[in-house]
């Protein structure tokens, strides 16, 4: 059977994979992409609407093609039902998409470990457990030191209140650990954050106990004016407002509030764009046009006051 | 005594187009002579240029008031008028709603206008919107806020309130000690 015939005929039927160009096209596959340094045709871009986007068309596919060639061309990897083109390391370095990250600032424990020369062990998450014979967590959920059941016996020192709840005790105790260990880690927050500004912990604790304390000050009904000062108490600073002298020119005066009552008009005028109940007396009871304000949907508020 | 400032100016010239709309221009360009509005304790005076002048010569804590006291400034910045500044309103009104006879004495104690005491009110009166009433004499008694349109004024029972008693005539009664 002779099929290279049929093969040339389904070969000619598309366009030639070769594609020649005159200045060599650059590929990084690594992002695959293609730099096509070519000159274009001016005349055929000028040309009408038509020669110009086949002209951009055919180089659209040129391009393309090239790629895919060059894509045939690597090494290939089989997996179970597909076969992957290995691409190579990018070559081109794309600029940073985000900022670079903030340098993170030390815990008091951190200096501490650094400062003494502490390291880190690393622990494992399961524990042996000699009691179960089985592996735990070291901590949680399902680990051994909560398991209720464990804790069948405490041991009690002599002197110990025979009258005093030992496992209240105890849990009372884990939660000021618990409290304490939250504390901290508050106290860490906020000294990162005081650091991160260039100020001391102390002093921005302090002054957003003045800030709270001079917002609380006002907070009474007659905001704060008529309260009874202590002795020491520093006096607020208010910003100091800056008005108009009283006996200016007129014309002044009359312009800057022709200018406020354009502004004011303006605003009301956006609010009132169609007055509806004037239009519709306007329009009359025209039935038809009753008809055609009801279907658009317009929904007049109905309210009967008892 | 100082003048009012752009955002204090902005607050009272709202308030005052609900009641006289566009009027407003009236008041700031007279054509006998300049008027202006001042701040003294918080309260806002329209006074004209020369008496103003003047004034300034009245100490601080002497000067109780001068012009028309149109109304105060709340704490919070927002603007209260007083029934002081009826005779403009009612001059420049917009909305204005007449009241019968038996209707006046109701009002001028302090209570809604019902739709029974209407007498008269302007045609295609939009909802919520400052009106002035007058009573059939012309005589202006107060100022409120409309409750419904003329349109919906026309279906509510006789009982329904359709003016809002904003201040009346009898304040200047009732508020002595208030209204300066």
């Amino acid at each position: 059977m002779d099929v290279s015939g049929i093969l040339q005929e389904h070969k000619d039927r598309f366009q030639s994979v070769q594609v020649d160009k005159l200045v060599p096209v650059d590929f990084d596959l690594g992002h695959l992409s293609s730099f096509d340094i070519n000159l274009l045709d001016p005349g055929k871009l000028k040309a009408g609407q038509k020669t110009r986007d086949a002209y951009l068309k055919s180089i659209s596919r040129d391009g393309a093609q090239m790629m895919i060639n060059e894509l045939f061309s690597l090494p290939t990897v089989v997996d179970d039902d597909s076969v992957y083109a290995q691409l190579p390391k990018p070559q081109t370095t794309l600029p940073r998409e985000k900022p670079l990250p903030k340098e993170k600032v030390e815990t008091r424990w951190e200096k501490f470990a650094k400062i003494k020369g502490i390291q880190t062990r690393k622990h494992s998450r399961l524990v042996f457990d000699e009691e179960s014979g089985e592996y735990k967590p070291r901590f949680g959920y399902k680990s051994a030191k909560n398991d209720e059941q464990n804790q069948w016996a405490i041991p009690v020192a002599d002197n110990a209140d025979p009258y005093e709840d030992q496992y209240a005790k105890l849990r009372k105790e884990k939660k000021e650990r618990v409290a304490k260990n939250n504390r901290r880690k508050q106290r860490n927050l906020e000294e990162a954050m005081a650091t991160e500004r260039g100020l001391k912990p102390q002093e921005m604790r302090k002054s957003q106990l003045q800030r709270a304390l001079v917002m609380s000050k006002g907070s009474t009904a007659s905001l704060g004016k008529f309260d009874t000062k202590l002795t020491g108490e520093p006096k607020i600073k208010g910003i100091k407002r800056k008005f108009e002298p009283l006996v200016g020119s007129a014309d002044k005066e009359k312009s800057k509030n022709m200018d406020i009552l354009n502004r004011v008009n303006k605003g009301e005028a956006k609010a009132n764009l169609l007055n509806v109940r004037k239009a519709q007396r306007v329009l009359g009871t025209n039935k038809q046009v009753q008809a055609e304000m009801n279907s658009k949907g317009k929904k007049q508020p109905k309210r009967s006051r008892k | 005594m100082r003048p009012l400032t752009d955002d204090e100016t902005k607050v009272l010239f709202e308030k005052l187009t609900k009641y006289i709309g566009r009027n407003i221009v009236h008041l700031i360009d007279r054509p006998d002579e300049p008027y202006c509005f001042r701040l003294q304790k918080d309260r806002v005076y329209y006074v004209s240029e020369t008496i103003m002048r003047k004034a300034t010569s009245v100490g601080r804590h002497n000067l109780i008031s001068l012009g028309t006291c149109f109304g105060k400034f709340t704490k919070t910045g927002k603007f209260r008028m007083h029934i002081t500044a009826l005779p403009l309103l009612a001059q420049y009104a917009k909305y204005k709603v007449w009241v019968k006879p038996n209707g006046e004495m109701p009002f001028l104690y302090g209570n809604h206008i019902v739709k029974a005491h209407i007498g008269r009110v302007t045609e295609d009166t939009p909802e919520h919107q400052g009106v002035v009433i007058f009573n059939m004499a012309d005589v202006p008694l107060g100022f409120g806020v409309s409750a419904r349109s003329t349109v919906d004024m026309r279906k509510v029972d006789p009982t329904g309130i359709v003016v809002f008693h904003q201040s009346d005539n009898g304040e200047y009664l009732r508020e002595e000690d208030a209204l300066f």
